[in-house]
């Protein structure tokens, strides 16, 4: 159980890591806003669960675990709501991204 | 669509907060319950309007919240995983070399509740790689999705929503109409 603990806490801080370097590897808000999506979701995700399972084998009872889930589904339902905010924001102030996009239907179509 | 009484907007927000109140304090202490009640209430009171606009009680179907544990745990997290893989080759590999775009892709003829279309592009938003940007109707009342694409590898609209949400949005489909 401790191994499969510390697989899990690895794996969270392995992703976070990946995202903290995306953030500031990436050349534009954009990209930003993508690498860091990896933080909220694998990050959150693995941590979480690695303090569900050290939860339940500590016998910490139920309250302990829902309350980890209930953070893990908080952070699940609001992330994706700032990211979209953000980048519709940021595209809207007309911030250009670093390198000339592939396809833009957004501006093509412009909705409302 | 018709639009839900006040009332039933405001008893389905009440029991949303209170179910989430009391999963929170774990306790059915009487004190505890009660400062519950109330705070829901108020909560309800002011915020029922944003949360809810048709059908109150599409929420509270046993069977509903099944499949989206079933769709979180099963589809949701593999595409997630794969997702991440992905980006944390983009991010190591030593020169950066992506092609962003913004794409439009077709929603699903079936998905036509703002529950339905909120939770395919939250689970857009939640794949590193893709943030959706808009949800647009067009006059025929079919839906789009603006999708902010990292790497784009299909220009095809079509094919295109294939790769960003096929199976996610076929298995939403099946929960929320």
């Amino acid at each position: 159980m401790r191994i499969v603990i510390d697989i899990l806490l690895l794996v969270g801080i392995f992703f976070t890591a990946v995202g903290v370097l995306g953030v500031n590897r990436m050349p534009d808000v954009f990209g930003r806003l993508q690498a860091s999506t990896c933080i909220a979701t694998l990050g959150t995700i693995s941590v979480s669960l690695a303090g569900i399972l050290y939860a339940v084998s500590e016998g910490m009872g139920a309250s302990a675990v829902i309350k980890l889930i209930l953070i893990l589904v908080l952070v699940l339902a609001t992330n994706p709501i700032s990211n979209h905010a953000l980048c519709k924001a940021a595209y809207k102030m007309g911030i250009k991204p670093a390198k000339e996009l592939v396809i833009d239907d957004y501006k093509e179509d412009d909705p409302e | 669509m018709q639009k839900p009484s006040k009332f039933a907007v405001w008893l389905s927000t009440f029991l949303f907060c209170f179910l989430f109140w009391l999963l929170l304090t774990w306790s059915v202490a009487l004190r505890e319950v009660l400062w519950g009640v109330v705070i829901s209430a108020l909560v309800a009171a002011f915020s029922g309007r944003f949360l809810i606009h048709h059908e109150a009680f599409y929420l509270y179907n046993p069977v509903r919240l099944i499949m989206l544990a079933v769709y979180y745990v099963g589809i949701f997290l593999v595409e997630v995983i794969k997702a991440n893989l992905s980006m944390a080759k983009l991010v190591l590999s030593s020169k950066m070399d992506y092609k962003a775009g913004i794409i439009r892709v077709p929603g699903s003829p079936e998905i036509k509740s703002e529950y339905g279309l909120s939770l395919v592009a939250n689970s857009i938003t939640l794949t590193p790689g893709t943030i959706t940007m808009d949800v647009a109707e067009d006059e025929k009342g079919d839906n789009y999705y603006y999708v902010h694409w990292i790497d784009v590898t299909e220009t095809d609209r079509e094919k295109a929503g294939e790769v960003i949400k096929g199976r996610m949005e076929r298995w939403i489909g099946r929960i929320w109409k």
